[in-house]
């Protein structure tokens, strides 16, 4: 069995972002990281591989410096990598989602995780727009996976307590935050990634006719600047603040 | 706010891929498990067990050893491993120094392929802890003049006489410890086990509260006979460890400074007094400005040392500088980070008194300022100091 998980790179959550001209400054971000999200995919991915066995491959769509991503994947266990590279700050989610079907497809892989949304955008279309695609089950913002007889059964909290699905490949989990602790690489890892080449090719390559962009972002813009706190001395201030604490902090 | 690592100049762009990936694993480590735990280490004066699991399953012990399961990587990883891991505690780093660069090096360069295959994988995987048996209560500075001998008991060895200040002796399984047979220094593999051996730990420090110090006492402790490291006589062999675990010290010297740094920085621009913050005062402005330029300086000294590393293009004196240097600063940036935090600079809160706390033995042990400075010295003008035997 061929695995997939579905990676992006966002700016790291620490990263300052920076808006300009209506857009965000990817020039200005310091630092990117795999979305969060995606993180528990990938550990689950590799649980599913340690004890399912098949190949796991990692798959990522965007720019030149997402491919560290994919190497950071590599060292902590998966077998192979494609990079699908293409400036994806103008396309919207459903030109992504054709580019990622197609490499889903050209990897020949039948169960697929992915994040419940990204980081960045925070958009959750990837997921349930990649598994009708492909005319896959899916099953959305799950935290854990594992193997059921010839199928999978995932787990996802619910208001009313846990629910577990379980469904036969093709299928494809969207990640909410795990219940385990993510791994980290080793030297013996990061060693053997070293190795593994990644396959880097196009939308084209992959026959993908992008076509126009349907959803078009309008701008950019930094969230509105905190007001500033409020400050209060003495005993004769209690009745103001215990009133503001109920009726404005709605905290008592 | 998460740590920013002070990389003025952008050294670590130097750096391969591949040790950029071995600086973030590690970072990760201290971020997420040493750092939550470092104060309450130092309080109850413990080296945490689970950070020995961890370096081993990391597979940073015996870094630039290669082969018996050891971990192969550049000398330039090794000292990135170091600064990380003393940004977290020079405690943590002396315990990987120790391990690798003290107990595990000897073994691989001098031991017996017998001894290589039986102790290194296990070294390398954390099972096994190491220590260095070299300083003696007497004999600091001056280990050529040791006490502890090594007598030739025909199917054994009988070794008797005690080191000190021994990093990680107490919690060891296997101590390389160097002795006098014959009136010649030969290194002997003494396992805790062993007749007649014992590692009291030493108690009351102000200084690695977090990691283990001992005494290595041995009273006709009986070593079998393929226990003696067989490639290696004299001096140079406790020598040749010491030039790879100060190598190191270079570069875990940066990451206590660069905690120190990082701390002062944010302590300075949110403290405020006269209604401003205090980084907005040229004094204190001054100060950060000294500690940016001296750990670009020491980044700049021990990546150029890490290429000749690497390359096999060293001397041991270009080692001594870097070492001393860059101790010698970061101790002082601690020293003015402290004082930048104020009162607040004592407090455990903060991580800039136990990093210079710990600097103090860091700056002493592994060859003192001032004997790296002799050794300079002699370099310099051909005549040695160290003693008034002036022939």
């Amino acid at each position: 069995m061929t695995i997939a998980v579905l990676l992006k790179q966002v700016p790291d959550t620490t990263a300052k972002i920076a808006v300009s001209g209506g857009r965000v400054d990817q020039s200005s971000v310091a630092k990117w990281s795999t979305s969060p999200y995606d993180e528990y995919a990938l550990e689950y991915a590799l649980q599913l591989k340690e004890a399912g066995g098949g190949d796991l491959v990692a798959i990522t769509c965007g720019p030149a410096r997402s491919s560290k991503m994919l190497t950071d994947a590599a060292a902590v266990g998966v077998d192979s990598m494609l990079h699908v590279v293409a400036d994806t700050s103008e396309m919207d989610s459903t030109q992504i989602q054709s580019i990622l079907a197609a490499a889903i497809k050209h990897c020949g892989a039948e169960i697929i995780l992915c994040g419940k949304q990204a980081a960045d955008t925070n958009s959750g279309s990837t997921g349930p727009g990649v598994a009708s695609l492909l005319g896959a089950s899916c099953v959305g913002m799950v935290s854990e996976v594992g193997i059921e007889g010839d199928g999978f059964i995932a787990q996802r909290g619910i208001s009313s307590g846990d629910e577990r699905v379980v469904v036969s490949k093709p299928c494809l989990f969207t990640f909410d935050k795990g219940l385990t602790e993510l791994r980290r690489p080793n030297v013996k890892g990061i060693m053997m990634a070293k190795k593994k080449v990644i396959e880097s090719v196009s939308a084209g390559d992959l026959g993908v006719d992008l076509g126009e962009s349907g959803v078009k972002i309008n701008s950019h813009a930094p969230p509105p600047e905190k007001p500033p706190g409020q400050k209060f001395e003495g005993a004769e201030s209690v009745p103001t603040v215990v009133a503001k604490l109920r009726e404005e902090a709605n905290v008592i | 706010m998460p740590f920013e690592a002070l990389d003025f100049y952008d050294v670590d762009s130097l750096l391969t891929d591949e040790e950029r990936m071995v600086r973030d694993m590690v970072r990760d480590f201290v971020d997420n498990e040493v750092l939550p735990k470092i104060e309450h280490a130092c309080r109850d004066g413990v080296f945490p067990d689970e950070w020995r699991v961890t370096l081993g399953e990391m597979g940073v012990l015996g870094a630039p050893l290669k082969g018996y399961g050891c971990p192969g990587l550049s000398y330039a990883a090794y000292g990135v491993i170091c600064r990380e891991l003393e940004r977290g505690d020079s405690g943590l780093r002396s315990f990987a120094s120790v391990q690798g660069s003290l107990a595990m090096y000897p073994i691989w360069d001098f031991g017996s392929e017998e001894q290589k295959n039986h102790y290194l994988p296990k070294m390398a995987s954390g099972e096994w802890i190491g220590c260095f048996g070299l300083t003696e209560p007497d004999y600091g500075s001056n280990p050529g003049d040791m006490i502890t001998r090594a007598e030739d008991m025909g199917d054994h060895y009988l070794l008797n006489g005690a080191k000190m200040w021994i990093t990680n002796g107490s919690i060891a399984k296997v101590a390389v410890v160097w002795a006098k047979l014959d009136g010649v220094i030969r290194g002997f593999i003494v396992e805790d086990e062993d007749e007649g051996f014992s590692a009291p730990e030493m108690k009351g420090k102000h200084s690695l509260k977090a990691s283990v110090t001992s005494e290595l006492v041995f009273q006709d402790c009986k070593i079998p006979k393929d226990r003696i490291l067989p490639g290696v006589k004299g001096l140079r062999g406790p020598f040749s460890c010491l030039n790879n675990a100060r190598y190191g010290i270079s570069w875990g010297a940066i990451g206590a400074a660069q905690a120190c740094f990082d701390s002062a920085k944010e302590y300075s621009l949110s403290r405020i007094q006269f209604d401003h913050p205090i980084a907005s005062y040229q004094l204190v402005q001054n100060k950060l400005s000294w500690m940016l330029r001296e750990i670009t300086k020491a980044q700049l000294l021990a990546y150029h040392l890490s290429q000749k590393k690497d390359a096999g293009d060293w001397i041991p004196e270009h080692i001594s500088l870097a070492k001393m240097n860059n101790v010698d600063i970061a101790l002082e940036i601690a020293r003015v980070a402290r004082d930048i935090h104020g009162a607040n600079g004592i407090l455990d809160e903060y991580p800039v008194m136990r990093h210079m706390a710990n600097l103090e033995s860091v700056k002493t042990y592994e060859g003192t300022h001032d004997i790296h400075n002799l050794i300079l010295g002699r370099y310099i003008t051909g005549i040695q100091s160290f003693t008034r035997d002036l022939s």
